[in-house]
């Protein structure tokens, strides 16, 4: 019998774009299309973090630094998202005067952004897997967790405000399969997908949240819709959807 | 105590936002509307103001606030340039020498600034230190239902110089056309502000300012929202395209820990907006929230969240 886990599904609607940068960058700017996972927990650690009376955001440690996120990292066991509707990439150019060295010139530029504003309304759903034994070790509850879901207010960017318009709370089971169908975003190693989607290079969450230049990477399978899975799999039912875990 | 700010405005032929110049054609920010139709998307451009241009205003209305209330400014806020600490040059005007310790870099940028205090900045240098905004601000985008009726129009200018044959140059003309893009829309964005946040160190979490003055600030905080709305000052071009409208409605959460109003761009948001209130109510939270439609004028709303905030001692 594996023991039933915590989750939290959390329905977001945003307010028109979501601007999340790719990093490192060049000069040319891009945009990521789907929120990666180290954004969603960013999402509710500030939330989070401000139930608990913590103001911080940067852990100083001799020369290095890193972000504070990573004193919640343990909390959840697994993150990830499902999109409505396929989010367009756009960016305005922009154009920039400046006086460098005494003469004026002139540069274009943009940043690119991702639009979830049309017809449709567009959601986000993110789903929050705990670690109930981290839990019961912080100085957080349950409860803190759930307010903290309501409290996210933008995912990455400040332009990228968000409201909260569903928690679900209940717990998951998590089982081992050989195919599945699901909505959620799921690391694209070893498996056999039969759908639309879309492939993005995110930075692994678990190796920690500091230096993006020199992160772990995954590669996550954003679905269009719903997409069937087949392998060696391990999945969380969680209210009525099946979410796709690391092997 | 957090407070969330949903706003709908109309603006007729305005050019608040403009983003590039093409020749003589000054093009407005527009983003793209997904249009879904026999199961193909089709794109609508329309108008938009950027989160950033209402981020610029509503600090513009920040230095003028504190100003007034005898709080701190630095010189290249108070001309408006928010550089915000970024580098040694900048950071220098406030504390020289620069300190090592990124704690002391923090403190003395929030000494000597309520701009960066509450807007936030990036010193990029050895050590780096962020701090993030205490505000939010989304794009301001035309409300879904009416998408489709926002316009940017080309409006035909032409600028006069009279000039005799001494003083006139190459193929320089007596009549000079250009172009700008005007907007029309019915327009809605979102506004948070996270007063827990203003005077409290984003190192250590400690309060770098005494109680009296962190609360001048928060006051100064509101006060900029309140005029930024009320005075309709804020994007680009007000001297000759002030907007012909304005705000039509407004809706005011305040909450003890960050929330968020459903955004304005959908048409449900006050309803919303309310359940989800609701719901934080069961979990044991007390909130305020107000609204301005129809008869309430957007001030009485604001004033209301505002009244509401010093009785809970928010300043």
């Amino acid at each position: 019998m594996v023991p039933l886990t915590f989750f939290l599904k959390v329905t977001m609607r945003p307010t028109g774009i979501i601007a999340l940068r790719a990093l490192p960058q060049s000069k040319m700017r891009t945009a990521l299309r789907y929120v990666p996972p180290t954004t969603l927990i960013g999402a509710i650690a500030y939330p989070l973090f401000h139930i608990g009376g913590s103001r911080a955001e940067t852990v100083y440690d001799r020369r290095t630094f890193r972000s504070t996120v990573g004193e919640v990292l343990g909390l959840f066991d697994w993150v990830t998202v499902k999109t409505s509707g396929k989010p367009r990439l756009y960016g305005a150019l922009l154009k920039i005067n400046t006086v460098y060295r005494g003469k004026v010139q002139s540069a274009v530029t943009s940043f690119p952004f991702a639009v979830m504003y049309g017809t449709n309304d567009a959601t986000i759903t993110a789903v929050y897997i705990i670690n109930e034994e981290a839990l019961a070790e912080s100085t957080y509850r349950l409860e803190d967790i759930e307010r903290a879901a309501w409290g996210i207010t933008r995912l990455g960017s400040r332009e990228s405000v968000v409201s909260v318009e569903s928690v679900e709370t209940g717990r998951a089971d998590v089982i081992e399969v050989e195919t599945a169908e699901t909505s959620y975003a799921f690391p694209f190693k070893g498996l056999e997908v039969s759908g639309k989607g879309t492939l993005q290079s995110v930075v692994d969450w678990r190796s920690g949240i500091r230096d993006y230049s020199q992160a772990r990477r995954m590669v996550m399978f954003y679905p269009e819709g719903s997409v069937r899975v087949r392998g060696q799999l391990r999945v969380a039912r969680v209210g009525g959807e099946v979410i796709v875990l690391a092997p | 105590m957090f407070l969330s700010v949903g706003v709908r405005f109309e603006a007729n032929v305005e050019a608040l936002n403009m983003v590039e110049t093409a020749g003589n054609y000054s093009k407005h920010r527009r983003v793209p509307y997904l249009v879904e139709e026999d199961g193909k998307l089709k794109t609508v451009y329309v108008p938009a103001l950027s989160g950033e241009s209402l981020a610029h205003a509503y600090q513009e209305h920040l230095v003028r606030e504190a100003l007034s209330l005898n709080l701190p400014v630095c010189d290249d806020c108070r001309r408006n340039e928010f550089y915000k600490s970024m580098n040694k040059v900048h950071l220098k005007k406030k504390v020289n020498p620069i300190p090592d310790d990124p704690k002391k870099i923090e403190v003395a940028i929030v000494q000597s600034c309520v701009i960066e205090d509450v807007g936030g900045f990036l010193y990029a240098e050895k050590p780096p230190v962020r701090r993030s905004s205490a505000f939010q601000v989304s794009y301001a985008l035309p409300v879904k239902s009416v998408a489709l009726f926002a316009t940017s129009e080309p409006q035909l200018h032409a600028r006069h110089a009279q000039m005799d044959s001494s003083s006139k140059k190459g193929n320089a003309s007596e009549q000079m056309i250009y172009y700008v893009e005007t907007g029309t829309a019915l327009y809605g964005f979102t506004f948070n502000l996270d007063l827990n946040a203003i005077g409290v160190s984003a190192i250590t979490s400690e309060p770098i300012l005494n109680e009296n003055e962190i609360k001048a600030r928060r006051e100064a905080a509101l006060k900029a929202l309140f005029r930024m709305l009320s005075s309709a000052q804020f994007g680009a071009k007000l001297s000759r395209f002030f907007p012909v409208g304005g705000i039509t409605e407004v809706a005011v959460a305040v909450t003890e820990h960050p929330f968020v109003v459903t955004s304005p761009i959908y048409d449900d948001y006050i309803a919303r907006t309310e359940r989800r209130l609701k719901v934080l109510e069961g979990l044991g939270e007390k909130y305020l929230f107000t609204v301005a439609t129809g008869e309430k004028v957007p001030e009485e709303a604001l004033k209301e969240a505002m009244d509401y905030l010093k009785e809970q001692g928010a300043f």
